[in-house]
């Protein structure tokens, strides 16, 4: 691990201040709307109450888009050269994704601190437990949308795509019962979509499988459902970033 | 030649084809044999697509070839970079904007286990003034000095440079020059790719002139320059008697080239008075005109018969068919978009015309 590079690279993160206010200020503000400021936040749910599932859901698009915002550049860097003159240094490949997911985890995290200490002050509630396995939860699950961001990075390489995929994110949210909560044939459908698994994952040691429209869903939908997104993002990654670089 | 142990770089028998379309792989490098020695400094020379970029990409480890081995100081191309025996000055692209000069040099320097003071080698590089601007602020000329200073930080034994001044206008490629010339410490080796003759005449003690992926021609740069230069004569031949007349032309010792267009020949030759007298005498031209070529017309000339032969030294006697103008650069060139040395064959013919 090499600290000089990871720590300009932060500072270099950190001066992105508009991408900063998306990717930390905007669930927190989301977590206002949707979570403290509705009637039902304090209802009971699971061994909790509302107020913390939306905190537990927008915690999560707030690290999605971290990752998948510094999976894109980190792509794009590789795709437009950057690449090309770290090849002339004895940095490992495996040093360079290491540092990146490094820097992945800690953008990641500030959304994450954010609404979760918002959630302390405005009535979120729940077991011990399920604040300290759900933000770990919410971290760790984030790494999925690291792999998207790579793969749209490097299959268009353009700036644009990279908030094209932030913007897919949104759609994301809505249908994997992150933004609202659904039911019906939207719930159907919205359990297939990739965001579904990775919030339902985090809000399990709340929820315990209990869903807000009254149903129960066990452990291993969830967890099938980030497996298979995982596969998915990591072998389409993995391919992009090879067609990449045949072509250079 | 025999050099395996203390050669700076060693190609042998290197090729690299690339996919390309779907049944039709490109041979970007095909079939290079060469041997650098310590302290050279040596042009590739060559159109673009000519595989100068692909055999520099090999040498630095970048890609690997197809078949046949590279050897940098005795080592692997990737050996000799993490050594920091290697460093390289890429073509445009490959730096990050919104970061400061000083955070460059300090990011690349950190991947070193050992590397030249950072504030020594932005100060070797002229950019001491720069040093706290955004990349993004930064003009071509200055952004190919960055380059140069982070190639520095190892303090290399042997520097690449791959068309270090393509983008630049006159003024920067001249600064960028006089400080590479500052730098040249004794010893050092630089290989540098160009498709600007002046700039392998200026600078280069050996020049490789490099087309279709093979090596057409190989030697001190006063010598390669002798065979570039030469006289471009232009006649009107009688109808029907052109095709004769231009195997005629071919016989002629030191002819290059002989192109014909609309009754007009066209013949890059060393000795243009017995061209001259041939064509007005026995062959009945008229309308007679010789222009001295520019190096650069005859040195694409050069390289577009070497890429349709592809024999090293056979330049002399080249020139074995008479080829629609325009064709010089088009041999194993990938595509890559049209750039001023593409275009200069048919221009400078048209001038001549």
């Amino acid at each position: 691990m090499n600290a000089t590079y990871t720590l300009l690279e932060m500072r270099r993160i950190t001066r992105n201040y508009i991408g900063l206010f998306f990717t930390a200020v905007l669930p927190a503000f989301f977590f206002l709307i949707f979570g403290a400021t509705i009637d039902a936040k304090d209802t009971a749910i699971g061994n909790g109450n509302v107020a913390m599932y939306v905190m537990i859901s927008m915690a999560c698009y707030g690290a999605a888009t971290a990752t998948t915002s510094i999976g894109g550049q980190a792509a794009l860097e590789r795709m437009q050269g950057w690449g090309r003159q770290l090849g002339l240094t004895p940095l490992k490949d495996s040093s360079y994704v290491g540092m990146k997911a490094l820097i992945a985890m800690v953008v990641a995290a500030i959304p994450i601190l954010l609404t979760y200490l918002l959630g302390v002050f405005l009535g979120a509630s729940g077991s011990t437990s399920a604040w300290l396995l759900s933000a770990v939860a919410c971290l760790l699950g984030a790494v999925v949308f690291a792999a998207f961001g790579i793969l749209v990075g490097s299959a268009f390489n353009s700036e644009a795509s990279i908030g094209a995929a932030s913007g897919t994110l949104v759609i994301f949210a809505f249908l994997g019962n992150v933004f609202i909560p659904l039911s019906g044939i939207m719930l159907a459908v919205g359990r297939f979509t990739p965001l579904y698994g990775y919030a339902a994952l985090a809000r399990f040691p709340l929820t315990q499988g209990h869903l807000a429209d009254g149903s129960f869903e066990p452990l291993w939908v969830p967890l099938l459902n980030v497996v298979v997104w995982a596969l998915i993002f990591g072998m389409l990654a993995v391919w992009f970033v090879r067609r990449g670089r045949d072509r250079q | 030649m025999n050099h395996a142990s203390s050669a700076a770089v060693e190609l042998r028998r290197v090729t690299k084809t690339f996919p390309g379309t779907p049944g039709s792989p490109v041979r970007a490098v095909d079939g290079i044999d060469l041997t650098i020695d310590p302290g050279e400094v040596v042009a590739f020379l060559g159109p673009n697509g000519a595989g100068k970029t692909t055999t520099l990409d090999m040498i630095l480890g970048l890609t690997s070839p197809t078949a046949g081995t590279v050897r940098v100081f005795g080592a692997g191309a990737r050996a000799a970079v993490c050594a920091g025996r290697v460093s390289a000055v890429l073509q445009t692209g490959g730096l990050l904007h919104d970061i400061t000069v000083r955070e460059t040099v300090r990011m690349i320097a950190s991947t070193y286990a050992a590397h030249a003071p950072v504030d020594a080698v932005i100060d070797r590089a002229g950019l001491s003034a720069l040093a706290g601007r955004r990349v993004s602020k930064c003009s071509g000329g200055e952004q190919q000095r960055l380059r140069f200073a982070l190639a520095l930080l190892p303090d290399p034994r042997l520097l690449i440079l791959d068309e270090p001044t393509a983008g630049m206008d006159v003024v920067a490629r001249h600064d960028f020059w006089d400080t590479m010339h500052a730098d040249a410490n004794a010893g050092r080796t630089v290989i540098f790719a160009t498709h600007y003759l002046e700039e392998a005449d200026a600078f280069a003690d050996r020049i490789v002139l490099i087309a279709g992926g093979r090596i057409v021609a190989d030697g001190p740069t006063a010598e390669i320059r002798a065979r570039a230069s030469g006289r471009t004569v232009i006649a009107s031949l009688p109808p029907g008697r052109a095709a004769a007349g231009m195997d005629r032309l071919h016989g002629i010792e030191g002819v290059v080239e002989v192109t014909e267009r609309a009754g007009r020949v066209c013949v890059i030759a060393a000795d243009s008075d017995a061209v001259a007298r041939l064509l007005l005498t026995e062959l009945g031209g008229t309308g007679l005109e010789i222009a001295t070529a520019s190096l650069e017309q005859a040195f694409l000339a050069l390289t577009g018969n070497g890429a349709s032969s592809g024999k090293p030294g056979e330049l002399a006697s080249q020139g074995t068919s008479a080829r629609p103008s325009g064709s010089a650069t088009d041999n194993g060139s990938r595509p890559s978009g049209i750039r001023l040395d593409e275009l200069s064959t048919d221009d400078a013919k048209e001038l001549t015309r």
